[in-house]
């Protein structure tokens, strides 16, 4: 199965010198794990803030979440697959750098996003489809 | 042996073949939706009310047959329960054809992706029911097929948040443009619940029969 057939295509973004309340009240409201931040300038690249991210450096060094800004808790770069891709290559991704979610890319794009509850419904539904038509 | 006591007769199978069919029906009227959606073309919602009235006398033949004498007694109630759980998912389907087709305009494009995301879901779920049915009196795990259901109505779930979201931001015409895409929206998330309930009732019949 491809990446593209399974991926979500809603990604929040928010910007890099918000700070990290922002990024939680975001979360919360919208029912998402991660944000992903948009470079700032050319040189720049994606980043991403998840909720691993705001649990293990922000909340557990007791860091001021109203003046710490989401750019100094950032996941950079981003790990990204291509969306012609097959599903497999998102599972070894994940399971390489132990993370929960890949962006998807076409080009220098990013169009997407997949995360391992996405990976094993896929999965699920295609097990149960098995034997059957198509 | 226990198949042959429980459905191997004639009349069973034909009950069984019926079933299959009203499945099928649905969801070839799910996919004629999804198109006309799709394609915002009305013209074509008109294979959803003409696969409704077909599905409607398979159904009134289905129930006669089991009473009638197919099947043994204390399965009758729950086999016709569940015929009735899928018409009531047609019924759905044609609420949200008969709304979209009265809207009297295209699909706000705001919420157009989302609408034709959750008619995909639709179709897909009914395609597993149909499998899951096939799996109650043959060979393969149910278990499979009503999780792989599940995991469908929850992304529906999630997708209605969506929608939700969208339309309580969106500036309403008048009283009745605002109640028509309330109601094909509640109509079209809600075909999801029902066909999970369905899935549920095989489990039920599933159960009954050992």
């Amino acid at each position: 199965m491809k990446i593209v057939e399974i991926m979500t295509k809603k990604l929040e973004t928010i910007e890099a010198d918000a700070p990290i309340y922002d990024a939680i009240e975001k979360m919360i409201d919208r029912r998402i794990r991660s944000l992903l931040i948009k470079p700032t300038d050319e040189r720049d690249v994606y980043g991403v803030i998840t909720v691993r991210d705001i649990v293990n450096k922000a909340l557990a060094k007791n860091l001021d979440l109203n003046k710490t800004k989401v750019n100094e808790v950032t996941s950079k770069p981003l790990v990204c697959v291509d969306k012609g891709m097959d599903i497999d290559h998102a599972i070894t991704l994940m399971n390489k750098f132990n993370i929960s979610r890949v962006f998807v890319n076409d080009g220098k794009e990013i169009i997407g996003i997949i995360s391992l509850l996405d990976v094993l419904s896929a999965e699920l539904i295609k097990r149960a489809r098995e034997g059957h038509r198509a | 042996m226990l198949e042959k006591i429980f459905f191997g007769s004639k009349k069973e199978q034909n009950v069984i073949e019926k079933i299959k069919k009203h499945i099928q029906i649905l969801h070839d009227a799910a996919h004629c939706f999804k198109k006309a959606i799709e394609e915002q073309d009305k013209e074509q919602l008109y294979c959803v009310s003409d696969l409704e009235r077909e599905a409607d006398s398979i159904r009134r033949e289905i129930i006669s047959m089991i009473y009638e004498g197919a099947f043994l007694p204390y399965l009758r109630s729950n086999l016709c329960r569940f015929v009735e759980i899928v018409e009531k998912a047609f019924d759905l389907l044609k609420d949200a054809a008969s709304e979209f087709e009265n809207m009297g305009q295209e699909l706000d494009q705001e919420i157009e992706e989302e609408c034709i995301k959750v008619a995909d879901r639709n179709m897909k779920m009914i395609d597993m029911l149909l499998i899951a049915f096939e799996t109650l009196f043959g060979k393969g795990d149910l278990r499979d097929k009503t999780l792989a259901i599940r995991i469908f109505e929850k992304q529906v779930d999630e997708i209605k948040f969506d929608l939700i979201k969208k339309l309580t931001g969106k500036e309403v015409r008048n009283f009745w443009h605002g109640k028509m895409l309330s109601d094909f929206v509640t109509s079209l998330t809600e075909i999801s619940n029902v066909i999970e309930d369905a899935s549920d009732y095989l489990i039920i019949i599933k159960v009954s029969l050992r």
